[in-house]
């Protein structure tokens, strides 16, 4: 039962930095499979089945470009941000700073503004 | 790679229609891309056995294909709760309750054979039931698909609420409409057991008849039915008297509860005779008809407990506070 809570607490924790994972990580250009790569080596790891259903939601809302181009003999499809993508990861990275500066404070019990001008 | 091949033919069918090229060209790419990159880390190409580990990671066809659907579900999370009660109340508290207290018995007493009415009623019930919840289910996907007009819930005023009322509402009051229908039912129902009360019940070369019991208990059925009229009365007339209410209530319970118990003490309720049946057929038709009336009657007298036991608290327990100031 706690494990299963634990995983479901965890993936609804993740599911918002992913999309900040990826769009962050796609100031570079990368194709499927890099991108997948390239986060797992930051210790960002994606499956495929998340990964793909994402970069088409993205896209569709017009924060992701993509194009189809030839890389080793192979067919391959290339995403980058776009330039409304850039905008949102902007706003997405201060709302994140923000948050994770209020959770820091919190958990480490740091007195409220208020308490400090008393 | 046969077996690549196999696995996208086999996701491309769940995939959504004018996009299945070009999920299955990326998710190819994909595979291929990990393929390759085992094989470079092994020195060697690929096996079978390894192919299939790939692939039965990534999950199965109808899954991989599922995760590309514009909807996973068919009535979302926000939903969900109200379509769970209504379906409570249109299954549990409506249809189950009828079938159980109206048709059921009704099927039973008026038939020669009661095992198989009784197996018909509960067959009726369970298809009653699946298309309910079909109907009831359809209805909610419609509604998760085309969701209705958010804007009443966006555009309101705190200042259009309605007032705090200065006299606390008495949840325990019956609104006067329910007291004039209460008073109306008790007189109807009344009448009617006055005007069609018998003891015989005649269909075709079937005769149902009812055991003395019933009729020795005539004059307290029908006082307990006129018990409605003061109650209702007492509603309608003196609304804030609830403790009155819930005493007439609870001691029209009790009496209930006594006259279950002398009917259930009487252990044989019905009698049929039919010239043209067989005498065992009759007696099994019997047998389970009193069965029948039995577990009704245990039925109707738990119903009689749940009823009385809130009256009771609300007799004894204390006015509920009226504080809503957010000044205290």
């Amino acid at each position: 039962m706690n494990s299963e809570l634990f995983e479901n607490l965890r993936l609804e924790l993740r599911r918002g930095c992913l999309i900040l994972a990826v769009l962050a990580e796609l100031r570079t250009e990368h194709y499927g499979y890099a991108l997948r790569k390239a986060l797992a080596d930051r210790g960002m790891a994606i499956d495929e089945n998340t990964l793909y259903p994402l970069l088409r939601r993205l896209e569709s809302q017009g924060l992701l470009a993509s194009q189809w181009r030839e890389e080793d003999k192979r067919n391959k499809r290339f995403y980058r941000l776009s330039s409304d993508g850039e905008i949102i990861l902007k706003q997405l990275l201060d709302e994140w700073n923000a948050i994770n500066s209020s959770v820091t404070r919190i958990i480490e019990g740091e007195p409220i503004a208020e308490e400090l001008s008393i | 790679m046969e077996l690549v091949d196999r696995y996208l033919y086999a996701v491309r069918s769940g995939l959504p229609k004018g996009q299945q090229d070009d999920i299955i060209a990326e998710l190819g790419e994909d595979i291929r891309s990990e393929i390759e990159d085992l094989e470079t880390g092994l020195g060697r190409p690929v096996n079978e056995a390894e192919v299939v580990e790939i692939l039965k990671q990534r999950g199965h066809p109808a899954k991989v294909a599922g995760r590309y659907l514009p909807q996973q579900y068919l009535i979302g999370p926000a939903l969900y709760p109200i379509y769970r009660l209504v379906l409570k109340i249109v299954v549990l508290w409506a249809l189950v309750p009828v079938f159980v207290f109206v048709v059921g018995p009704i099927a039973i007493a008026t038939v020669v054979h009661p095992t198989r009415a009784l197996i018909k009623t509960l067959w009726d019930l369970a298809m009653s039931s699946v298309f309910t919840i079909g109907v009831v289910t359809v209805v909610f996907a419609i509604m998760e698909r085309y969701p209705v007009d958010a804007k009443p819930f966006e555009k309101w005023d705190p200042r259009k609420l309605p007032r705090v009322p200065k006299t606390p509402p008495d949840s325990r009051r019956t609104p006067r409409a329910t007291a004039i229908a209460e008073l109306a039912a008790s007189l109807v129902i009344s009448s009617l057991f006055v005007a069609w009360f018998r003891t015989t019940f005649d269909f075709a070369d079937v005769r149902i008849t009812l055991t003395p019991i019933w009729r020795s208990l005539y004059w307290p059925f029908l006082l307990v039915l006129l018990s409605g009229i003061p109650k209702g009365w007492v509603s309608l007339m003196w609304p804030e008297r609830t403790r009155l209410r819930f005493s007439i209530r609870l001691a029209i319970n009790a009496v209930t509860l006594v006259l279950v118990a002398v009917l259930l003490n009487a252990g044989s309720w019905v009698d049929i005779t039919a010239p043209g049946l067989p005498a065992a057929g009759i007696a099994e038709a019997v047998k389970w008809t009193n069965f029948g009336v039995k577990i009704s009657l245990i039925i109707f007298a738990v119903f009689a407990v749940i009823d009385g036991i809130p009256d009771a608290r609300r007799i004894f327990r204390k006015k509920p506070s009226w504080n809503y100031s957010i000044a205290t």
